[in-house]
């Protein structure tokens, strides 16, 4: 997925500023564009900085900044052909460390994506995570992520369990097969109405929000892009038909959001605590109204069927309460009524 | 082309030619600079600098400088002068070259920075986002260029609890914090003030490992707080000495014991929406059961970690999912259903 381009803060071009200095050393004669694509910036972006750097140095013996004290560049060469090759190198030698928090926030997010087939070798992620450690200019934070020890990253002292492994995995592993070897997946899913179907699938990204796990694939049954839950998945296997679509394609449109709404979702009016509106932001539709009423917030849900619904309102008893339509209120009540008649 | 000293440009050097002139200059002193010597000669002070004069909102923002510059993990470091310790006029500051640079025998290989590529995806939003965004520039500037990923991933890590930033930021600088926490059972939320060890997503809710403050760093109990229970603001207090061990695989450790611990089985109509998530959630285990097969079920034993989340769960699959044991839970989730329906009766 492209990340938006979004304008650098101060930090952000410092640290731009330390790590190019580095790259350009390494790449004598870089084009812009290169830069610019290695390090997923603008071309415009590159120049800046290329024009700031050729003026910089240090103050020097003299303390004002004379020639030899600065960096320099070929300008020719720059204004010219777009090439970036410097001419006088200053108090720069090589790549500079990670701070702890960088350090944390990249080790922490291996640890997430420890379910990835990518990921198995797990003397290799250690050796990974311990370089990125020596690499910080200080103990990394102490930020974790559970996916650690759903494969027994951690060494619990002299206390050594074999864990359960996390059972997405081998599905996240034939997902990628599948895409290796060119060949569509099938599948059993239960849609969004609680029916089981065997799919075939095209399989074009993988997303993940939070503990959940989703494929976005290609569905030959609806002939469109679909969603599926990994926990919603039994019984995958790859099959011998060739894929048919890809990411990329042109009649493949993957949107950047993954919950879209549809023309046929219905709107619901709820109730909810103020605490719990974090845990429905997904279902609360751009530009829905929130009014405040006796300490409790009422707002609209859009849900594609009342499948959905009425799991989610009774899975936050005394927190969410369905207000609006009748017919909504009704499927909450007799599905919570029949959960509650099993123990009679 | 070098640098105007004309006042009238002081206001056009940009923050970060100001920082990155910095940098360079106490880079390249082996004994220091002074904080005279810095606002008086390096680019983007100079400019301002009253020789002579009142320099005081300059000493300011070389303040404000000196920790942007630390926060990117820049080494600054001071040397008091022999002789003359705690003096901060003449205190010297410089950049030790072997702290500033990654070390030599650190290097990532194509299969690890497309690995790293995606670590740092994950934080897409929220605080750590610029953090993993200025790692990325810092490998990028190794210059390896990851393998084309056979599948596109688009992981993400969510931080919508209110509390997440706040304690973050406490961790970071070892401060006391100061929240309003509301267990679940009880009318009112209580005020508590720990010591934050470490933050940590376990099933897809951030936890904070903290240590109660009245032992003292080291010495008070550890406890586990839910961010998501945390209500209203967290403030700081004091900070204090940081207790050092690695905190977030301790809580993580704690969590896991906890959850293989906790154990429940259930009953769930085969095939339902129930059936195929709790079984395909960790831990689950399949109990063979021939008297329910018949009736078109199954037996599961799970695992859990917060019981009122789990009756949460559990009430939300509905008629699909009879609980079994233990008693509590059962009472727990007929609760649960009871009052949702009377709530939309």
């Amino acid at each position: 997925m492209a990340d938006k381009q979004q304008p650098l803060q101060a930090r952000d071009k410092l640290a731009f500023l330390l790590s190019l200095v580095p790259w350009l050393m390494d790449h004598d004669g870089a084009t812009v564009s290169a830069a610019a694509k290695h390090f997923g910036m603008t071309p415009a972006q590159i120049r800046e900085a290329v024009e700031l750097i050729a003026v910089s140095g240090v103050p020097g013996e003299t303390d004002s900044y004379q020639h030899e004290d600065l960096f320099d560049i070929n300008w020719d060469a720059f204004e010219e052909r777009d090439e970036i090759v410097i001419t006088n190198l200053v108090a720069i030698d090589d790549s500079p460390r990670f701070s702890a928090r960088e350090a944390a926030a990249l080790i922490a997010g291996l640890q997430y994506l420890s379910a990835l087939p990518e990921n198995a070798d797990r003397a290799a992620i250690t050796s990974l995570m311990s370089k990125l450690s020596r690499g910080a200019s200080s103990t990394p934070s102490q930020v974790g992520v559970e996916g650690a020890v759903a494969t027994g990253a951690i060494d619990a002292g002299a206390e050594h369990r074999a864990v359960a492994p996390d059972p997405i995995a081998p599905t996240l592993a034939l997902i990628r097969a599948s895409v290796e070897h060119g060949v569509q997946l099938e599948l059993d899913y239960l849609n969004s109405q609680g029916q089981r179907e065997r799919r075939r699938v095209d399989p074009l990204r993988v997303e993940s929000i939070d503990a959940d796990w989703y494929l976005r694939g290609w569905c030959h049954l609806r002939e469109a892009v679909r969603t599926f839950r990994l926990d919603r998945i039994s019984n995958a296997v790859i099959t011998d038909e060739p894929i048919q679509h890809r990411a990329g394609d042109s009649d493949v449109r993957l949107p950047d959001v993954l919950f879209e709404p549809s023309p046929d979702d219905l709107e619901v009016t709820i109730e909810v605590v103020p605490s719990a509106m974090p845990l429905l932001a997904d279902y609360i539709p751009d530009g829905a109204t929130s009014v405040e009423h006796d300490g409790r917030i009422r707002t609209t849900v859009r849900v594609s069927h009342y499948h959905g619904l009425k799991r989610l309102i009774a899975s936050m008893p005394g927190v969410a309460t369905v207000v609006a339509p009748p017919s909504a209120r009704a499927a909450v009540q007799s599905w919570a009524s029949s959960g509650a008649a099993r123990y009679r | 082309m070098s640098p105007s000293p004309s006042p009238a440009a002081a206001s056009r050097v940009p923050v970060e030619e100001r920082l990155f002139s910095l940098v360079l200059a106490l880079l390249a002193t082996e004994s220091g600079l002074t904080k005279n010597e810095i606002l008086s000669t390096v680019q983007g002070y100079r400019q301002r600098y009253s020789s002579g004069g009142d320099n005081a909102n300059l000493e300011r923002q070389f303040e404000r400088d000196k920790d942007d510059i630390r926060d990117l993990g820049v080494p600054l470091e001071t040397l008091d002068s022999p002789g003359d310790a705690g003096n901060n006029q003449t205190m010297r500051y410089r950049i030790p070259r072997g702290a500033y640079e990654l070390p030599q025998d650190i290097s990532f290989s194509s299969d690890e920075t497309t690995l790293l590529n995606l670590a740092a995806m994950v934080w897409r939003e929220g605080s750590l986002s610029g953090e993993s965004r200025r790692a990325l520039l810092k490998l990028r500037s190794l210059g390896v260029v990851p393998d084309e990923p056979i599948i596109g991933y688009a992981p993400r890590l969510r931080l919508r609890d209110a509390a997440f930033e706040p304690l973050s930021s406490a961790l970071e600088k070892h401060l006391i914090v100061r929240f309003a926490y509301l267990k679940p059972g009880e009318d009112a939320a209580r005020e508590r003030e720990v010591i934050p060890l470490a933050l940590v997503q376990y099933q897809g809710r951030w936890h904070l490992s903290a240590e109660e403050v009245d032992g003292g760093p080291g010495h008070g109990p550890q406890k586990t707080y839910l961010l998501r229970r945390i209500v209203g603001p967290v403030s700081t207090g004091k900070a204090v000495a940081p207790h050092l061990g690695d905190h977030a695989a301790a809580a993580l450790a704690g969590l896991e014991a906890v959850w293989e611990d906790g154990v429940a089985e259930v009953q769930v109509v085969r095939e339902s929406d129930a059936a195929t998530r709790l079984v395909n959630r960790r831990g689950t285990e399949r109990l063979e059961s021939d008297s329910v097969a018949s009736a078109g079920e199954e037996r599961l034993r799970l695992h859990w970690v917060d019981a009122n989340i789990l009756a949460d769960e559990l009430a939300g699959f509905g008629p699909e999912v009879l609980v079994l044991s233990p008693p509590w839970l059962r009472g727990a989730v007929i609760a649960r259903l009871e009052r949702t329906a009377a709530d939309h009766g």
